[in-house]
């Protein structure tokens, strides 16, 4: 290295030693200053220091029916949450709160400890909708425990106890779905099930903040840098296709009758969907503001499993309802025509076997009109066979059976129309399908077992001609700045049926309620109502018989009734399906309850009144004590007895 | 090839001041990390394991010369890029920045090893030329600054993208650069500043430089950290709050405690007197490595420790400085003391270079 070259290289290496010796005292002297100099004034900063930002829940949106009730609403509760990022002493503030709210130290102590991974800012809440006494006992105390906050918190309130399945209920959310969501914080509220489930987005609002600034004792200063508020916004207002009157008329009749069961009510050509009940029912209040242990586990363990869906879950035989499909079958394959004749002695011979009518001395001569209006099985097994079951599945699948019909509520189930296909995928040894059991479908019975919500759309197909409508909720949102309607969802499809094939199955239908027929308890003069009854085996009569006094389990048959009115531009369509209820002819007068209620709502008329609490009528017996033991092959099917139980989930 | 009397030429002083400071980072980690809720985490420990590597890494430094490691440095350097690319493509988010290499359980930040390898690239070239630099030499030692610096600054981390200049200014200066030079490229600087304001900083970026000119005007986003950082450090005192005893990092005003702000935490907990001794063994760490400088056999090794203490030198500075709230919060670490596994591990290899070059100045 050059002398020169390394005496300039020295002297720029003094340089930066200065430079950087001076950078150094700089700092120090501002550290003096900082720290020694305006010490006072920092350690007060300090002190009064403790920010602390609560949580301002936002309230969900309300829910309104389609005349603008309100369904859902929120109500004030408080709840007592501890902040651990004021806690000095944990364990004691646990046991001091503890004896404050009158709840077990340690169920306290878990509560914390399940919240433990958390940042110490965020409240842990111990006490969701607390009483008057828990609020005031805590807040007397307050001084002690700087670490326990009340909160005033909106909850949800539904406030006539009507159609728990179809708004859901909210609770917090799980862990999953945090992990999942990035939108979601632990502790976020959000809709477990129905309308409050799949609109969460919607409902939720977005949670404003209060950052206060509070000293070491745990009283707020105000007008502190650092004091700040962001209101919370509350959740979207939504309007269901739902009348609350044709539900609540829908709900008080079961009762009245004391019947479990489903009701699907639908406006027949655009599918909105005006009343949706399933019973029993859960009160979704008691979720509202944390369901307690003891609740859920009484609502999980029940026999009659309240907590299922069984309108969009429930899958059951369709019995004589199904009849329908079989005939628009035969109509639109042109194997028969409406005035296609056959000889009912009150039994006929298929394949070597005897499968019998409802009605031991037969029908006599029937055409398919008279045959939809008495229900005649004969008739039935005849012109099924002759259709065959791919028919019978391609047009059962057209009307609205056997698939799900996308209705805005989450886990609806499909049902099943089957199909020798079906029958070869799910069997273990690839059964064959066996031409008998095409005959016990021809009446609904077999391996067919479809849930009330796609009852109601068939229902609806057949009442509009052909239009296989979505069922939908939702009608229109409200962000603040009015209702916008929302369009309503497209049909799932269309399919053009003969006129001849449509006004025959009005006709009959029309019978059955206003002729001779099982439906005459649903009529109403003047608006030529037109259903069909339908009555689903719980179990075989062989069956029953050895069953009998062997078990607790209610036995009797469930009961259906598809309904439409008026007959020839159809306003409102559905399906009422009854728990054993024995026939389908008693669910009738629960269709006719919701009708009167439609009706009179639209001619402006007073609302019908209530049916009085009744014991169930005894029906007319007919049409389905027939095809039992060895005359239906298909109800050998374990799915016979299985799938008239609602399915979990 | 590492002969035993070069074993008594190491600086001991230099090392051991080193390590104080790596046990001071590791005792400030275990008290801010510590949640009186939660009990210990285990921070601490991990900050324990990357100083072990980081003394190995040292040991590797050390034991070869450094003569060697010039040689190979255009080698060192190509591997850098091809990390430093790798990593934009392909290495792990977290925070919105690509930054990491996930090596298993562990992430290696390539970025805080570009500091060595451009120190020594940049001492390799300017040790090479026997006379004063020109233009061109000035050109080729900023392109070869440039690259790995807008590699990282697209990460993006602004912050230890600008630690690479530094080394460039530092090594030019000592290589004799014309400080006429010196004072063109800072009009430059100022000039380009409006140009990088609107184009090359994001929002962030630029919220922080706005909010340390006025940090009232975002009390609750970046200017909380400023403000709260000077809480934390006047509220201090002369002797401070006692371990573990500081309310401010403690009870979280300060984010990242253990990392930016370790230095607010030690200022808070052991007050005036235990910044004094930091700052003070900092400074000798400083002073000392450029006496090695000065002693240096070859230019060569006078270049590469001004590169390598460059970076370390301007990081400690910021960084104090910020801790006490008088500069922009940037993510820019204390080195050897905030917790970090690729820093410490690339700090510590920097100064096995410095122990090096001291060490082999009577070797030929």
């Amino acid at each position: 290295m050059a002398h020169e070259d390394r005496r300039r290289a020295d002297g720029r290496l003094s340089n930066l030693q200065f430079v950087i010796a001076g950078a150094f005292s700089i700092l120090a002297i501002s550290f003096w200053v900082l720290q020694v100099v305006q010490h006072a004034k920092f350690k007060e900063l300090a002190e009064n220091n403790h920010q602390r930002t609560l949580a301002l829940r936002a309230p969900r949106g309300m829910v309104f029916d389609r005349d603008g009730h309100v369904m859902v609403e929120n109500r004030h509760s408080y709840s007592i949450s501890i902040v651990r990022e004021q806690t000095k002493d944990l364990n004691r503030t646990v046991v001091l709160l503890a004896s404050l709210i009158n709840v077990e130290e340690a169920s306290v102590r878990e509560i914390v400890d399940r919240h433990r991974s958390e940042p110490i800012f965020r409240p842990i809440v111990i006490v969701q909708d607390a009483s008057l006494a828990q609020v005031a006992g805590v807040l007397a105390h307050r001084f002690e425990m700087p670490d326990v906050v009340v909160e005033e918190v909106p909850t949800r309130r539904y406030p006539d106890n009507l159609a728990a399945h179809l708004f859901g209920y909210v609770g917090e959310a799980s862990d999953v779905q945090v992990a999942r969501d990035d939108e979601l914080k632990s502790g976020d509220i959000v809709g477990k099930a129905g309308i409050e489930q799949i609109y969460n987005n919607l409902l939720m609002g977005e949670d404003g903040t209060k950052t206060v600034v509070v000293n070491s004792i745990g009283r707020e200063i105000p007008d502190r840098p650092g004091t700040d508020k962001v209101d919370p916004v509350e959740g979207k207002r939504l309007q269901l296709t739902i009348d609350a009157d044709i539900q609540r008329a829908v709900e008080e009749s079961f009762n009245a009758f004391g019947y479990k069961g489903a009701a699907v009510i639908l406006e027949p050509n655009t599918g909105e969907v005006l009343a949706f009940t399933s019973l029993p029912a859960y009160d979704p209040n008691a979720f509202a503001a944390g369901i307690d242990r003891a609740t859920w586990n009484a609502l999980q363990s029940d026999t009659f499993l309240p907590l299922n869906d069984r309108a969009i879950q429930g899958r059951y035989s369709p019995g004589s309802t199904f009849k329908m499909a079989v005939a628009t079958a035969a109509l639109e394959e042109g194997v028969i025509t409406p005035d296609f004749k056959v000889y009912c002695p009150g039994h006929a011979n298929f394949f070597g076997r005897s499968f019998k009518c409802w009605k031991a001395g037969g029908h006599g001569t029937m055409d398919l009109e008279h045959a939809i209006e008495q229900s005649c099985n004969v008739y039935f097994y005849t012109i099924g066979n002759m259709v065959g079951i791919d028919a019978i599945h391609k047009w059962a699948t057209l009307l609205g059976l056997g698939e799900k019909t996308g209705i805005d509520l989450p886990n609806e189930v499909q049902g099943l129309v089957p199909s020798p296909e079906w029958k070869r995928e799910n069997t273990k040894t690839h059964e064959k399908w066996y031409a008998g059991e095409t005959i016990s479908v021809s009446i609904g019975q077999g391996a067919v077992a479809l849930t009330p919500v796609s009852m109601a759309v068939y229902i609806s197909t057949i009442a509009n001609g052909g239009t296989r409508v979505t069922p939908h909720l939702l009608k229109a949102i409200d962000e603040g700045r009015g209702w916008k309607p929302v369009p309503a969802p497209a049909p799932h499809s269309q399919v053009s049926l003969k006129p001849g094939t449509v006004a025959a199955i009005h006709q009959g239908l029309w019978m059955v309620v206003n002729s001779a027929g099982t439906g005459g308890r649903s009529r109403i003069e003047g608006h030529d109502v037109s259903g069909k009854t339908g009555t689903a085996q719980v179990i075989s009569l062989e069956g029953g018989r050895s069953a009998a006094g062997k078990t607790t389990k209610d036995l009797r048959d469930h009961g259906w009734f598809v309904f439409f009115a008026p007959r020839d531009h159809p306003q409102i369509a559905g399906v009422i399906f009854a728990e054993h209820a024995e026939h389908g002819a008693n669910a009738a007068p629960i269709a006719k309850q919701a009708m009167e209620t439609f009706f009179a709502k639209k001619e402006g008329r007073p609302l019908p009144v209530p049916i009085k609490p009744q014991a169930p009528p005894t029906p007319p017996r007919e049409e389905l004590r027939v095809a039992e033991g060895p005359a239906s092959p298909a109800n050998t099917n374990s799915a016979s007895l299985v799938n008239l139980k609602p399915i979990t989930p | 090839m590492f002969e035993r009397r070069l074993y008594y030429h190491i600086d001991w002083a230099l090392l051991a001041a080193v390590l104080v400071l790596c046990a001071l980072g590791v005792a400030m980690i275990f008290s801010t990390t510590a949640d009186p809720t939660r009990g210990a985490s285990h921070l601490y420990i991990t900050q324990l394991y990357a100083i072990v590597i980081g003394l190995g890494a040292m040991v590797v430094m050390l034991t070869i010369d450094y003569r060697a490691f010039a040689d190979k440095s255009h080698l060192i350097y190509i591997a850098l890029l091809a990390a430093l690319v790798y990593v934009l493509f392909l290495g792990s988010t977290q925070m919105g920045a690509r930054r990491w290499i996930a090596i298993g359980s562990f992430n290696l930040q390539p970025s805080e090893f570009a500091k060595v390898g451009v120190a020594l690239v940049l001492a390799k070239f300017f040790g090479e030329n026997r006379s004063m630099p020109v233009w061109t030499d000035l050109a080729i030692g900023a392109a070869l600054t440039g690259l790995p610096l807008a590699l990282i600054a697209r990460e993006p981390d602004l912050g230890t993208a600008v630690t690479l200049l530094p080394v460039f200014l530092a090594v030019a200066y000592l290589a004799g650069m014309q400080l006429r030079i010196l004072g063109i490229l800072c009009v430059c600087g100022l000039l380009a500043a409006p140009i990088a304001w609107t184009f090359a900083l994001k929002d962030y970026q630029k919220s922080r430089i706005s909010t340390f000119l006025d940090p009232k005007k975002d009390a609750k986003g970046a200017g909380y950290q400023q403000i709260q950082a000077r809480i934390t450090v006047g509220s201090g005192g002369l002797t401070g709050k006692g371990f573990k005893q500081g309310t401010q990092g403690q009870l979280r005003f300060l984010p990242v405690a253990h990392n930016d702000f370790i230095f607010s935490v030690l200022a808070e907990e052991q007050g005036f007197a235990g910044v004094l001794v930091t700052l003070g063994l900092y400074l000798f760490v400083i002073l000392r490595s450029l006496e090695a400088a000065r002693l240096a056999k070859d230019r060569l090794g006078s270049y590469l420790v001004l590169g390598v203490l460059a970076s370390f030198t301007f990081q400690v500075l910021y960084n104090i400085t910020m801790s006490a709230g008088l500069a922009p919060v940037k993510g820019l670490t204390l080195p050897l003391m905030s917790y970090g596994g690729s820093s410490m591990i690339a700090t510590l290899a920097g100064f096995g270079l410095v122990l090096n070059v001291r060490m082999r100045r009577f070797t030929n």
